[in-house]
């Protein structure tokens, strides 16, 4: 197998149980490098624990994942976080009590070379490297339009622009691989059409994204390729048009008038 | 063989008196998520008072009668259940939507206050129970020596952790405390007052606790002032054992419990019983921390 | 520059108190002065696991024990001079730290408290016990040196002051630092929210041991200087209730606040020295106090002035 071929992530027939419940079966998914590719299908189909899965908060109760051919299912979430596989929640999750730009800069943990002890101790090297970290996240902020909120705390912010400080945080993290949950949640319509050329601009610098979402503008016009699931499988697969017109896909979205047949999905 | 029955037998006895202060502590465990440091103490609270009404209602060297006994546990679960109410109306209810650690800081004060407390009133010394309180005939059979105090003790704690299982399971407002421990807000929006669900958790807890620190007293014939700390974590690390904020997980750690201390204190050592213990007790928090009867929950993300 | 003012209010406080006080103080005074640096110690290596890392310690009392006990050790069986044993101290706590939290550091909040309590009794035990024959069971260990420096020996009730409260100095020092490196940083992320932090890589598993050997080295070092004022030490002043103490301190003063945990310090620890005929007075009060504080301030006395950069 040559490096072209190799998928950047590889699922391999991805399981999980929850006690009784089999909230994800089966699942194949590979995702190509460069590629914005969604997620989607109706609530509580599974989309956030198969996010949970590629980052190491759940381990599978069987298949295989693979990041760039390599088995990374079961390692902790900073071990995966360490591959450059990064993420946002669908629940926004900053830390509270802390600026923006303090939350920005835990994205730098992986970049922070400084040592605990030449932390303490405040070495001249250490000090250097803190103002250079600063100066890089605020390079980032800028870019996200968020330079002017640097020094705000980060959770009393309207929900819009903490979508966007998670982000930030992230990016700074520098993603090989950026999982986004329900990016668009909770944003109005100028901020989503924003949303949208942040994204591209991210896929430009030659990120790969995942993301979930329900705002169909976004996934229709952001993702190359669309994988819709449904009570933990997957139902289709294809780019944005063919997923439009697939049947299986409206059906599982508006229900079908026979219950019968939603089981066999 | 006769020594571990013996000691099977002590183990059964002291076992249900933890399992009876298990029970508060998993209780107000359950609903409010608050290990209730205070609660030992009340138990304690709960000797000194019956002590005081058996001694001052019984002439020096006379037997207390049957009434007085009696009078001693209602007036010590009386008192001792106010004492829990005035404890959650004024250190615990004003922190209910502070940080955890403040209520758990607050619970800790009022461990110290009741415990030194009792000191002031009663005395720093360790105090006397009279003999006879509880009828005192031994029994042998097959050479293990059984005592009536402490078949009473353990037929009275079955009974009431029966009672109290069934009020919990088969009563309506013992439908509204599972209710509350499960989720508080939904229980709210069912229209369960759940204030008064904790108000009364907060009058039988201590009441059973009362009822337990009493019977120690009665059984070791002596109570001093701090006994509350060890009896407490005691009958705390039942409640963990059993998987806490599970009320049959408490009796069933409670019993458990004794058993091992009154077997790992005849055959392994007495001088580091309570080391013992806490080893155990690290070991279930490390293997199984929601104990034997716990659920194991998801976080959710 | 508001950061720097601060600091340096603290710096001009700490120079004001360590020459003002043995000049015009009188020895109990000094006594007194030296405890509370001690203490105060104590407490800021209580808040580094506590209020920064945001773990439920409630077994710290053994570090400051397993320092205290090192030095007493050291000095009477080997007679290394006390000054010397303080970095053995340092290092044997920090190990200890962190052989203890290793098993541990995954539980969530009350667990690992309670498990904390666990190993706080279990090493008291091990004192009264004699484990080792090296402890000297339920009467402890006396007949300790003073310090020496440079071959001098520093008997005066001052001399000993100085020392403590450079002590102090140095960890001050430490967690101002701390405040402003990726270390404090990591602790604050993993006490809000562990999840996110170990999704941007951070080995919380690591860090929550590191903190727990941080505070636990740095109550060693107070342990040295303890049993170096007192000139003994007993299984009595690492009991449960003193770990209790230096919980209720951190949260009663602010978490993660240095000049929260050093009022806390002297409610705690300085107060009832002064008032030492009221002793059988002293936990009632206590526990009045911790109760009635919590109530009117849940955040603590002095909470965390929101420092945002």
């Amino acid at each position: 197998m040559n490096d072209n071929s190799t998928p950047l992530l590889q699922l391999d027939s991805v399981g999980i149980n929850f006690g009784g419940l089999r909230a994800v079966d089966d699942l194949n998914l590979s995702i190509k490098k460069g590629d914005v590719v969604g997620l989607i299908g109706p609530n509580g189909a599974g989309k956030t624990t198969v996010f949970n899965l590629i980052t190491g908060v759940y381990k599978p109760t069987d298949g295989v994942i693979r990041w760039k051919g390599e088995p990374i299912s079961g390692l902790p979430p900073y071990r995966i976080a360490q591959r450059r596989i990064l993420r946002t929640f669908q629940t926004i999750r900053l830390f509270s009590g802390m600026s923006v730009l303090e939350n920005v800069l835990a994205g730098q943990h992986m970049e922070t070379h400084q040592t605990w002890l030449s932390g303490l101790l405040s070495l001249p090297k250490q000090r250097r490297e803190e103002k250079a970290l600063r100066k890089s996240c605020m390079e980032i902020l800028e870019q996200l339009d968020l330079a002017s909120i640097a020094h705000e705390e980060a959770t009393s912010l309207p929900y819009g622009i903490q979508r966007r400080v998670e982000m930030a945080r992230t990016l700074a993290a520098k993603p090989e691989l950026l999982i986004l949950d329900e990016p668009a949640a909770g944003l109005n319509d100028s901020e989503s059409v924003e949303l949208n050329k942040t994204i591209l601009g991210i896929r430009d610098q030659g990120v790969t994204v995942i993301l979930v979402e329900h705002d169909m503008n976004v996934v229709m016009n952001v993702t190359d390729h669309i994988c819709v699931i449904n009570f933990g499988r997957k139902i289709a697969e294809g780019g944005p048009e063919d997923i439009r017109n697939n049947p299986q896909v409206i059906e599982a979205y508006l229900g079908s008038d026979d219950d019968d047949d939603e089981e066999a999905a | 063989m006769e020594i571990f029955f013996q000691q099977l037998a002590n183990g059964l006895t002291v076992g249900s008196i933890y399992a009876l202060i298990a029970l508060g502590y998993t209780m107000v465990y359950g609903i409010l998520k608050l290990i209730n440091f205070a609660h030992g103490d009340l138990a304690v609270l709960g000797a000194f008072i019956g002590l005081t009404v058996i001694t001052s209602l019984t002439g020096a060297g006379a037997a207390p009668s049957h009434w007085v006994v009696i009078l001693a546990f209602v007036v010590a679960v009386l008192v001792v259940a106010i004492a829990g109410v005035l404890l959650e109306l004024t250190a615990y209810r004003p922190l209910r939507h502070a940080h955890r650690l403040s209520a758990v800081v607050s619970a800790l004060g009022a461990s110290m206050l009741l415990e030194n407390g009792i000191m002031l009133i009663w005395s720093p010394q360790t105090l006397t129970f009279p003999e006879g309180i509880l009828p005192s005939t031994n029994y042998v059979i097959g050479g293990v020596v059984l005592n009536s105090t402490q078949i009473l003790i353990v037929a009275i704690s079955f009974l009431l952790m029966l009672a109290l299982y069934l009020y919990v399971n088969k009563t309506r407002f013992g439908t509204a405390i599972r209710a509350s421990a499960i989720d508080q807000d939904a229980a709210r929006l069912m229209g369960i007052n759940v204030n008064r669900v904790i108000v009364s958790v907060f009058i039988l807890g201590p009441a059973l606790g009362a009822i337990g620190g009493l019977f120690i007293g009665i059984y070791y014939r002596q109570a001093v002032f701090d006994m509350g700390w060890i009896y407490g974590l005691n009958a705390f690390i039942a409640a963990i054992i059993g998987g806490i904020g599970n009320i049959p997980g408490a009796m069933l750690g409670g019993l458990l419990l004794g058993l091992f201390n009154s077997l790992a204190g005849g055959y392994i050592s007495s001088t580091w019983q309570e080391a013992i213990t806490f080893a155990l007790l690290i070991l279930i928090l490390l293997v199984r921390p929601t104990g034997i009867l716990g659920e194991r929950v998801a976080e959710k993300v | 520059m508001k950061k720097l003012t601060s600091t340096w209010a603290g710096l001009l406080l700490w120079v004001l108190g360590l020459l003002l006080v043995p000049l015009f103080a009188d020895n109990n005074w000094i006594f007194i002065m030296s405890y509370f640096a001690i203490y105060a110690v104590v407490s800021l290596s209580q808040d580094v696991v506590l209020g920064r890392a945001g773990m439920y310690d409630m077994g710290h009392a053994v570090y400051f024990g397993i320092g205290a006990y090192t030095t007493a050790i050291l000095n009477t069986q080997y007679g290394v001079p006390i000054l010397w044993t303080l970095p053995i101290a340092v290092v044997v706590s920090a190990l200890f730290g962190a052989l203890l939290s290793a098993p541990i550091v995954k539980l969530r909040g009350d667990y690992l408290l309670v498990a904390t309590i666990g190993f706080n009794e279990i090493f008291h035990m091990a004192l009264v016990n004699d484990v080792g024959g090296i402890t000297g069971g339920p009467d402890g260990i006396y007949g300790i040196e003073a310090p020496s420096l440079f071959g001098h020996q520093i008997m005066s009730q001052g001399g000993i002051f100085v020392l403590n409260w450079i002590l102090l100095g140095i960890v001050l020092l430490l967690m101002n630092n701390l405040e402003n490196s990726r270390l404090g940083r990591v602790f604050r992320y993993l006490k809000e929210d562990e999840l996110a932090a170990t999704t941007l890589g951070v080995n919380a598993r690591y860090y929550k041991i590191l903190a727990f050997a941080l505070g636990a080295g740095i109550a060693g070092a107070a342990g040295t200087l303890f049993t170096s004022l007192l000139q003994s030490v007993s299984p009595g002043a690492f009991v449960f209730t003193e770990s209790v103490t230096l919980f209720a301190i951190v949260i009663v003063g602010g978490q993660a606040s240095i000049p929260g945990v050093l009022l806390g310090a002297v409610l705690m620890f300085v107060v009832p020295q002064v008032f030492r005929d009221l002793a059988e007075y002293r936990y009632f009060v206590f526990g009045l106090a911790m109760i009635v504080i919590m109530v009117l301030r849940p955040q603590g006395i002095l909470p965390r002035r929101r420092r945002l950069e």
